[in-house]
């Protein structure tokens, strides 16, 4: 096994670093989440944005869809689908967040697991860098394969 | 260097095909698993049994607080584990001694070796560091709302403790 095509060409690397960055986001928070539902559901409620039949479906798939993304990003497997998935979650966290900091609410983040801290505009920030590094590894992304030779 | 490819750093041409195809196998198989693996944990929730009115019910709940003097008492008779919802670094430095330190989102996970310190008779008192402080009053509920029957908050409780000289320990539980 030899590597190739690393450092350079440029974009195809930094694709693979946003690749794993947004891999190791979705690892962290969706194993946080899963430790504890029920935070996690009061975290969901907390956004006034669901109604309660929506609420523990959510609480219950989000977390193993998000280890479930990490595991396609880490070894590159339905890549594309991974991170479109990854930047169409990106946007609904977003305008989850813009709703309820335009409202005023004080409320958890609930962005990895459920009482982390309270809601801001770092947050947005955030999560909007996270869609934009995901849709860049989306456009970029050229797999293991393209790094390393037999 | 022969062997190297040659590519121009343009993005991928987008097939709608393969995104909706790939983004449809991972949401079918993060389902499965979700609900699946929700059925066989201890720790499941009902998928459709969201209470927003219970849940409601016990974030507004106003722990109740109790008194340094009854805190003491207790302490002293031995029916009373300490909570200490500071950060670990605070908590090493110094804390009630025979505290454990329980930071709000650890509750889930810690719940088993607080309920193993508890007796048929003694009650959780939970306590961080200053009057604005939340961190004892999100802890308390949070234990609560995993089913911890009796507990109260010591408002303001590391000052309180330390400054009325009563029992205090360093390092970790």
């Amino acid at each position: 096994m030899k590597l190739r095509n690393f450092p350079g060409p440029v974009t195809p690397a930094v694709a693979l670093v946003c690749r794993l960055t947004v891999a190791a986001v979705f690892l962290y928070a969706g194993c946080e989440k899963i430790i504890a539902p029920q935070e996690f559901a009061t975290a969901i409620y907390n956004y006034r944005l669901l109604p309660d039949w929506a609420i523990n479906v959510l609480a219950v798939t989000l977390p193993y869809l998000e280890v479930l993304l990490a595991v396609c990003l880490l070894v590159s497997i339905y890549v594309r689908g991974a991170s479109f998935i990854a930047a169409l979650l990106f946007l609904v966290f977003a305008i989850a967040l813009t709703i309820n900091l335009v409202r005023g609410l004080d409320i958890s983040c609930g962005c990895f697991g459920g009482l982390t801290g309270s809601i801001s505009w770092f947050y947005l920030v955030r999560d909007v860098a996270l869609m934009a590094i995901s849709v860049f590894a989306l456009l970029f992304d050229r797999g293991w394969s393209y790094f390393f030779t037999r | 260097m022969k062997h190297i490819i040659k590519i121009k750093d343009k993005p991928h041409k987008i097939n709608l095909n393969v995104i909706v195809k790939e983004s449809l196998v991972i949401l079918v198989m993060a389902v499965t698993i979700a609900v699946a693996i929700n059925e066989l944990r201890q720790a499941s929730l009902p998928l459709f049994g969201f209470d927003s009115t219970k849940i409601a019910g016990i974030i507004r709940t106003n722990i109740p607080k109790i008194t340094l003097t009854e805190a003491y008492n207790l302490y002293r008779q031995h029916k009373v584990v300490f909570v200490d919802a500071r950060d670990p670094f605070s908590f090493e430095e110094g804390h009630i001694k025979g505290a454990i330190n329980m930071y709000p989102d650890e509750v889930a996970f810690r719940l088993a070796q607080l309920k193993a310190m508890l007796s048929a008779e003694s009650i959780v008192v939970t306590y961080c560091d200053g009057l604005q402080c939340p961190l004892s009053q999100e802890t308390a509920q949070a234990l609560q709302s995993h089913g911890v029957a009796v507990v109260k908050v010591l408002a303001d409780g590391w000052n309180l403790w330390i400054n009325a000289g009563y029992p205090v320990t360093k390092g970790q539980i």
